[in-house]
């Protein structure tokens, strides 16, 4: 059995990142402070950042370790710093209120996890230095996005759901089509990058009018 | 082609980048709207005079054409055309409700760029990033009222039509993955290579990516149960971004769906596609006609029509067979004037009365005729009513049901469309005929006369769904089969 050094070495770092992305998107669900949310935001970008990068060295691809690169420096600093500076400064209260409590949110959020797996495994795919499932770790940190999504009533709070929803269909990029052209995968961080800012004017906007990030008493329109 | 195909995208791109410059001044409106006019006469030359319907590229492979792309670009050229045209009046002075006017045409030129592009665009990952680019600038737009209520349909929009349109590139990457084993690591997923291969992808991972774009891009079309974001955002949006939004933007969306279930049809044959658009199209149907009943909000109203509507090109592809195919993209096109006309008469409402309510309208007929005719043209035309085009196409899908012994969708069709016309036109008619006083503390907007640039988009919208209804020009029939013939399955 033949198997290179490299090779065993690539997987296992993989499987390790996976698995810490995994639990950096769970870890959302336990932090109630918003800055707490967005640093949260960031680690989990650190491990897709580390995980494009272990794909392109693996497969001697420098688009690959470039996007890794380029995603080191837009999702770990650029969006989580613009984010603090734009709105969590300017609002007096940072602890986001939740529908679902935490101890329910990760029994949720570990269910859905499970599930995701679950699902991957039904689909004849193989990814990039991960084990099959493949799509299990990024289809998690889709349902767990969306999940953070729905329970957090804060405008910050849902534009890291939102992120961390985007980063699993990053990873999933990553991790089932690493050939995707380089070109796309840069646009679809660049197309990142005015979606914050425009995020951001929105939060700003709701924060300058009601001095707060909550969106608990956007509930005029209905029917 | 390429030439007309960049001169379409450049004109709005220096629209852009004029009013981002110019800022809130008459002469924004003016170039914006000669943009958009210029836009929409590139796109009928790309469209018709290179015999786009035989499926072209252009620029080496960055922009395609074909009868699906040349039906829904027309429709949106169409609609961003006579949309800058009535904006140039609505944003006028103490005419329409837009506060943040700093940013307004800027914006609204990037929204026609991105809009314009998406149809054309050949390889479906920058089709998707022209999809999200739209969410991104059309949700601050939608907050251009500057009201506590639009900030809130602002957000609600940006946010699920971002999550959506991310599970959207799901769906495209696993598309592209299914390709991987045939194509080759590194190829780049534009349509045709994909189309061309597409009887070798793995049958398991186009099913499910199709369903993800479905979803995804559905989000973005307003089918029910993706729709929440769409009432808000219709009813909350200055009524020109109202009708850009219904007669450009859904369809732009659906256009992705539907390209990438053409490849998914030819993978794992028509009935899985056919049947996901039938669930989608028919719960849309049912459920925003249902809602049109109990609506008081004459925007909302026609937001849920814009449901309906959108239902009913889904409900008519996915019945199959090429009459009731070509009943569906007639639709899409005689949608977007509609829809633009009945938005356009809503804006001349607000504008005038000052509220969405419909219960505080009434005699509009005799305070502001013009207006008043509008309204209820363009009520008449969006539920259906002959001779306009909406009756012509749904009167083709039914017919394609009942030739394709769909008979239950179709009757379907026929009860939902109605239900959809009583919630409607009851609610015009009452604003536009019903005897009573104008609101009494406005009696000064009363006499004000008709804005001649709103006029005038009223009028073109009015006639394209009037004339269509009548009469179909052989080189638009040409491309609504070619159009058939895509979604067919047929390169």
């Amino acid at each position: 059995m033949p198997v290179a050094p490299h090779y065993d070495f690539a997987h296992a770092t993989a499987a390790i990142i996976a698995i810490l992305a995994l639990l950096s998107g769970l870890s959302l669900l336990l932090v109630k402070q918003v800055h707490e949310q967005v640093r949260a935001y960031g680690a989990q970008s650190v491990f897709a950042a580390g995980y494009t990068l272990l794909v392109g060295i693996d497969r001697v691809d420098a688009a690959l370790i470039v996007l890794a690169v380029w995603t080191a420096l837009i999702k770990v600093i650029v969006i989580p710093v613009a984010i603090d500076r734009a709105v969590t400064r300017q609002v007096s209260e940072h602890e986001v209120p939740l529908v679902v409590q935490v101890p329910m949110s990760l029994l949720i959020g570990v269910t859905l996890a499970g599930l995701a797996y679950w699902s991957a495994s039904a689909l004849p795919i193989h990814a990039a230095l991960l084990p099959t499932p493949a799509l299990g770790m990024p289809l998690s940190l889709v349902l767990i996005g969306f999940f953070f999504m729905i329970t957090r009533q804060n405008v910050i709070s849902q534009i890291v759901g939102l992120l961390t929803l985007e980063n699993g269909v990053f990873l999933a990029t990553v991790a089932i089509a690493p050939g995707l052209p380089f070109a796309i995968g840069f646009l679809l961080l660049l197309d990142l990058l005015p979606a914050v800012v425009f995020y951001g004017v929105f939060a700003r906007l709701i924060a300058a009018r009601a001095k707060t990030t909550s969106i608990e008493d956007m509930a005029v329109l209905r029917g | 082609m390429a030439v007309w195909l960049l001169i379409m995208l450049a004109l709005p791109l220096a629209a852009t980048a004029a009013g981002a410059v110019i800022g809130d001044r008459p002469v924004s409106g003016w170039l914006s709207a000669a943009a958009s006019v210029g836009s929409f006469a590139a796109a009928l030359v790309a469209v018709f005079a290179y015999d786009a319907v035989r499926g072209r590229h252009a620029l080496g492979s960055v922009f395609f054409l074909d009868g699906l792309s040349g039906v829904f670009l027309i429709a949106v050229a169409f609609v961003y055309a006579v949309v800058a045209l009535y904006s140039a009046g609505y944003l006028l002075p103490h005419i329409g409700h837009v506060r943040l006017r700093r940013w307004y045409w800027p914006l609204l030129n990037l929204f026609g760029l991105a809009l314009l592009a998406t149809p054309v665009l050949a390889n479906l990952g920058v089709l998707w990033v022209a999809v999200e680019l739209t969410t991104v600038v059309s949700a601050l737009l939608v907050t251009s009222e500057g009201s506590d209520q639009s900030l809130e349909a602002g957000w609600k929009y940006i946010v699920i039509g971002s999550a959506g349109l991310a599970v959207g590139l799901l769906g495209i990457v696993l598309v592209y993955a299914a390709g991987v084993p045939v194509l080759g690591d590194h190829y780049t997923p534009t349509y045709t290579t994909l189309a061309h291969a597409a009887r070798h992808l793995n049958p398991s991972l186009v099913r499910t990516g199709f369903a993800f774009v479905l979803v995804g891009f559905g989000t973005k079309v307003g089918l029910v149960p993706m729709h929440a974001w769409l009432p808000d955002a219709h009813s909350e949006g200055p009524s020109p971004i109202s009708a850009m939004l219904s007669g450009a933007l859904l369809a732009a969306a659906l256009y992705a769906v539907l390209r990438i279930g053409a490849i998914a049809q030819i993978t794992v044959g028509p009935t899985y596609v056919h049947v996901l658009l039938l669930v989608f199209g028919a719960l849309s149907l049912l459920l925003a006609a249902l809602f049109t009943l109990r609506q008081t909000n004459y925007k909302r109203l026609l937001a849920y029509s814009s449901i309906e509507h959108m239902g009913i090109v889904s409900l008519g592809i996915g019945i199959g067979g090429p009459v009731a195919a070509y009943g569906a993209f007639f639709h899409v096109l005689v949608h977007a004037a509609g829809k633009t006309l009945a938005f356009f008469g809503a804006g001349g409402l607000l504008s005038r009365y000052e509220t969405r309510e419909a219960d505080e309208v009434r005699g509009v007929i005799r305070a502001a005729p013009f207006t008043g005719v509008m309204v209820l043209l363009g009520a008449l035309a969006i539920t259906g009513v002959p001779p306009f085009g909406i009756f012509r196409s749904e009167l083709l899908i039914v017919t394609g049901g009942f030739s394709h012994s769909r008979y239950a969708l179709a009757g379907l069709l026929v009860v939902f469309a109605n239900v959809a016309f009583v919630g409607v036109y009851v609610v015009f008619h009452r604003m536009v005929l019903s005897p009573g006083d104008v609101t009494p503390g406005d009696r000064t907007r009363v006499g004000r006369p008709e804005q001649p640039l709103m006029a005038a988009a009223m009028v073109l919208s009015l006639v394209v769904v009037l004339v269509l209804g009548l009469w179909i020009p052989s080189p638009l029939n040409r491309l609504l089969h070619g159009a058939v013939s895509v979604i067919g399955g047929r390169l």
